[in-house]
């Protein structure tokens, strides 16, 4: 459940509500609603797809269904997924920091920091990383509160009036952008579900993890509506730090960010370490390796080298997130397990026959 | 002879032979001492008896040798006849009472070298081994460390008979079980493996004991050498077993389901699982109020924080991200650093290791010289080197601070374990800002995450979060709220239901007027 809420928190809190404001202005928090109420069905689904075969993660099961080959090539889809993610969760991580603190530092020690974090969390595996978005969870709330606390003062709810000024499918629309900071939690249910212990209830488990996020996540768009004004919103990269900014306890504690940024680090480098792992354990699967650590090198080279391709430029970092990025994730995160579903629904009698996973 | 043989050498029938083998392994140190004797008149029965001077007891081997040189003579008749084996010598004559009967040479060596007395006879291939263990100690005085304002004040000694019995004088109950073992080819360490049958986690006595068993090593001269061997982090800074000089400390532990470590000559005895948070509770959170308790539990996580982080944070501000200090307050940090001519990570490492200087070479010292060597670092250099413009005051200050707060947390080596953390964090913060800063951290926090101690996640009940046991972990609730032992114990009750005191009876509560 922690996993789940702290992979989709921390690019949702801010790069994507930049976007979306630039869509559908002062409805960016309906749009956001719209798209936790799609992600809570799309994880729900999946989850219950799973549970058909809960010894098989999606790969396994498309090998299972079809042959070996298929589930490659289901892999090498999941790959390509990771990685773009893996872009724009450096995109998050890696404006936060040098845009706002660190303005002169080269780009490259930003992505070889979180690389080197991530590589370290993704080798001791799923538990330590559960823990870490234990840890996670706390920070999102702490952030939550902290924000809150500084922002109230200044909330004025005449600035997302009028509700759905930009028309019902519009703000639907534009709520694809936020369907893709779920669809990384739904790829990591689809790959993780057979290390989960109680996966009877994972179906239940995963709808309510992001729906909770959801409700952690809808208060920015809220508040970044009703402090900055939707307009101000839409004109930055990162919309969170603006709010931060301008949040402020008393006269003393005027500027906070850095205590805030502390906390949302946490959730951004799981988002890292989730991603090499997710995208190691798929690259194993590829070369029919047991364990995903010999992968995790390799796979930290392509995703690091993809991802700073991607954020050494602002404009190209940007046309990917906003543009490029919700038309190739989306027909992944939706595509594949319609799919696999199809295909279950024809060969299952030849997935219960295999009971061992590959 | 080689070292196998000797190991597997029995005793022989001959007293010769046997008194020649054993002079010949043992040679001529001067405190090993043997005293000849006649045991029967009659039958001319010679006999010797073997024991290390500072090691026994003088009335002991007194007693021994008047059993055998008194009541010996007075047996009538036939000796042989009357006490043909050491068990009838055992049961007949000997008035000690511990004494054990051994066929092999290496079993009596150990035994005369551990202060036991080995007593040959002519015509019987066995020794008997009589316990004489008596040497000079210190006796129980306060620990040095884990020290309480309100709680017992006895410690450990280096006795580790003490030890245990300082332990089971405070639980009274069957249960509580010590098994012995020897670590060490030739130190031959007694070792104690103290726990509550019943309570402690099925499994968990035997992993220690199997950790225990695979030291091979020639001495263990202190409980630091079985801590490094059996732990289960060895790479890592963190201390995954805790060691305590105080015996109440233990007894908690044990009641608790952990295990005690007792090694012979060492005032400090381990348990074990360990979890970190553990490194914050003083034994008199337990006995002051719980508000108290609480309250200064809380003050030490503060410390933890601020000896760990403050210095990085103030590099990291000072450095890269001056916006984010309060305006007043950058001004004053400003005008001190005004003629420094170093950069503030420079600075601050040099006054780092500046204090751990002066608190090594404290510590080192004679304790009147050492608090010269403190006072002298702290207040004349520290005034001085603000004086000349060498450091900032406000420097002077955070590092001050952060050094009292490492002092706040009860546990040294979870102190040192910190302070030694602490490093890595400041250089990354001073060179990489809050980049280094996070990325160092995290680091830090995913391997305590990774780490266990005995099985137990180093860093439970916080993370995996158990929400049974939060009651004992930042703040301590009331003895009356606490219904069960930690949920790694295998015991479910502690005390009964509806403990909390209230008046008898009286709604207003004390007692009724007449």
């Amino acid at each position: 459940m922690a996993l789940i809420m702290n992979v989709m928190y921390a690019k949702a809190i801010g790069i994507t509500q930049g976007i979306i404001g630039r869509e559908v202005n002062s409805d960016m928090w309906l749009s956001t609603v719209l798209g936790i109420l799609q992600g809570v069905a799309v994880a729900y689904i999946v989850a219950k797809l799973m549970q058909y075969a809960p010894e098989f993660s999606m790969v396994e099961m498309a090998g299972k269904l079809i042959g070996t080959w298929a589930g490659k090539g289901i892999a090498v889809l999941i790959f390509l997924f990771f990685l773009g993610t893996f872009a724009t969760v450096m995109v998050t991580f890696v404006y936060h920091l040098m845009d706002y603190f660190l303005p002169e530092a080269p780009t490259i020690l930003f992505v070889v920091a979180a690389l080197m974090v991530g590589l370290y969390g993704a080798y001791h595996g799923l538990e330590v990383m559960s823990r870490m978005a234990f840890v996670g969870v706390f920070s999102m709330l702490t952030l939550n509160i902290l924000v809150l606390f500084g922002s109230v003062r200044e909330m004025d709810v005449r600035n997302i009036l009028p509700v759905m000024d930009s028309g019902l499918v519009p703000t639907l629309w534009a709520s694809r952008h936020f369907d893709t900071d779920w669809a990384f939690a739904v790829m990591l249910i689809a790959l993780l579900l057979p290390h989960v212990k109680r996966s009877a209830r994972l179906a239940r488990v995963s709808a309510v993890s992001v729906g909770l996020a959801g409700i952690s996540i809808v208060m920015w768009p809220i508040m970044e509506s009703t402090v900055l004004s939707a307009e101000a919103t839409s004109q930055y990269i990162v919309a969170c730090m603006q709010l931060a900014r301008s949040a402020h306890i008393g006269l003393f504690l005027h500027r906070y960010e850095m205590i805030m940024i502390a906390f949302f680090a946490t959730s951004s480098l799981i988002q890292v370490m989730m991603c090499l792992f997710c995208a190691s354990l798929s690259a194993s699967k590829l070369l029919g390796l047991k364990d995903y650590r010999p992968m995790l090198l390799p796979t930290g080279a392509i995703l690091g080298a993809f991802a700073y391709w991607i954020v050494a430029d602002h404009m190209r970092a940007m046309e990917f997130t906003a543009h490029q990025w919700p038309l190739i994730s989306l027909p992944i995160v939706l595509g594949l397990p319609l799919v696999i579903g199809i295909l279950y629904l024809f060969f299952k009698d030849k997935l219960k026959a295999n009971q061992t996973p590959s | 002879m080689t070292e196998q043989k000797k190991k597997d050498a029995v005793f022989t029938s001959q007293l010769q032979d046997n008194t020649e083998t054993l002079d010949g392994i043992l040679e001529f140190s001067t405190d090993l001492l043997r005293r000849e004797f006649v045991i029967h008149a009659d039958s001319n029965r010679h006999g010797i008896c073997y024991l290390t001077d500072g090691l026994v007891s003088n009335t002991d081997i007194q007693l021994i040798l008047k059993t055998l040189l008194l009541y010996g003579q007075a047996i009538n008749g036939n000796w042989q006849q009357s006490l043909d084996s050491f068990e009838q010598i055992k049961q007949q004559l000997m008035v000690n009472c511990s004494i054990r009967t051994v066929t092999k040479l290496d079993d009596g060596i150990n035994g005369i070298l551990s202060g036991e007395t080995l007593v040959l006879l002519d015509g019987y291939a066995e020794g008997l081994l009589i316990t004489t263990k008596a040497w000079e100690s210190r006796s129980i005085t306060e620990p040095a460390t884990d020290t309480v304002v309100r709680g017992p004040r006895d410690g450990f000694t280096e006795n580790i008979r003490t030890n245990t019995s300082l332990v089971r004088k405070r639980i009274k109950d069957p249960q509580f079980r010590l098994e012995a073992m020897v670590v060490g080819n030739k130190t031959r360490t007694d070792i104690n493996i103290a726990y509550m049958k019943g309570t402690v986690k099925d499994g968990l006595v035997e992993e220690v004991r199997q950790r225990l068993q695979k030291i091979d090593i020639d001495g263990v001269l202190e409980s630091g050498y079985i801590e490094e061997l059996i732990e289960d982090a060895p790479l890592s800074v963190f201390s995954t077993i805790a060691s305590t000089e105080r015996p109440d400390k233990v007894a908690s532990a044990l009641l608790e389901g952990r295990v005690a470590i007792f090694v012979d000559n060492t005032p400090f005895v381990l348990l074990l699982p360990t979890f970190f948070w553990q490194f914050f509770q003083a034994s008199d959170d337990y006995y002051s109020r719980y508000w108290v308790g609480s309250f200064f539990r809380i003050v030490r996580y503060i410390a933890f924080l601020i000896s760990l982080m403050l210095p990085s944070l103030y590099v990291m501000l000072v450095s890269f991200h001056q916006e984010m200090i309060p305006s007043m307050l950058a001004f004053t940090i400003a005008s001190g650093r005004e003629v420094v001519p170093f950069p503030v990570l420079v600075e601050a490492i040099m006054m780092e290791l500046a204090f751990e200087l002066m608190r090594e070479a404290g510590l080192r010292m004679p304790k009147p010289v050492g608090q010269a060597v403190s006072i002298v670092g702290s207040l004349i250099i520290g005034q001085a080197a603000v004086q000349a413009g060498l450091v900032s005051p406000f420097m002077v200050i955070v590092v001050a601070v952060t050094g009292i707060a490492s002092f706040a947390i009860p546990n040294y080596s979870a102190s040192i374990a910190i302070r030694l953390l602490r490093f890595p964090l400041l250089i990354a913060s001073g060179m990489l800002g809050l980049l280094g800063f996070a990325a160092v951290f995290f680091m830090v926090v995913i391997h305590a995450l990774s780490i266990r101690s005995f099985g137990e996640s180093y860093l439970a009940p916080a993370a995996p979060f158990r929400p049974s046991d939060q009651k004992d972990i930042v703040l301590r609730f009331p003895w009356w709220s606490i219904k069960r032992p930690p949920s790694f114990s295998k015991e479910q009750r502690r005390q009964g239901k509806n403990t909390m005191p209230k008046p008898s009876g009286g709604q207003s509560g004390g007692p009724e007027r007449g």
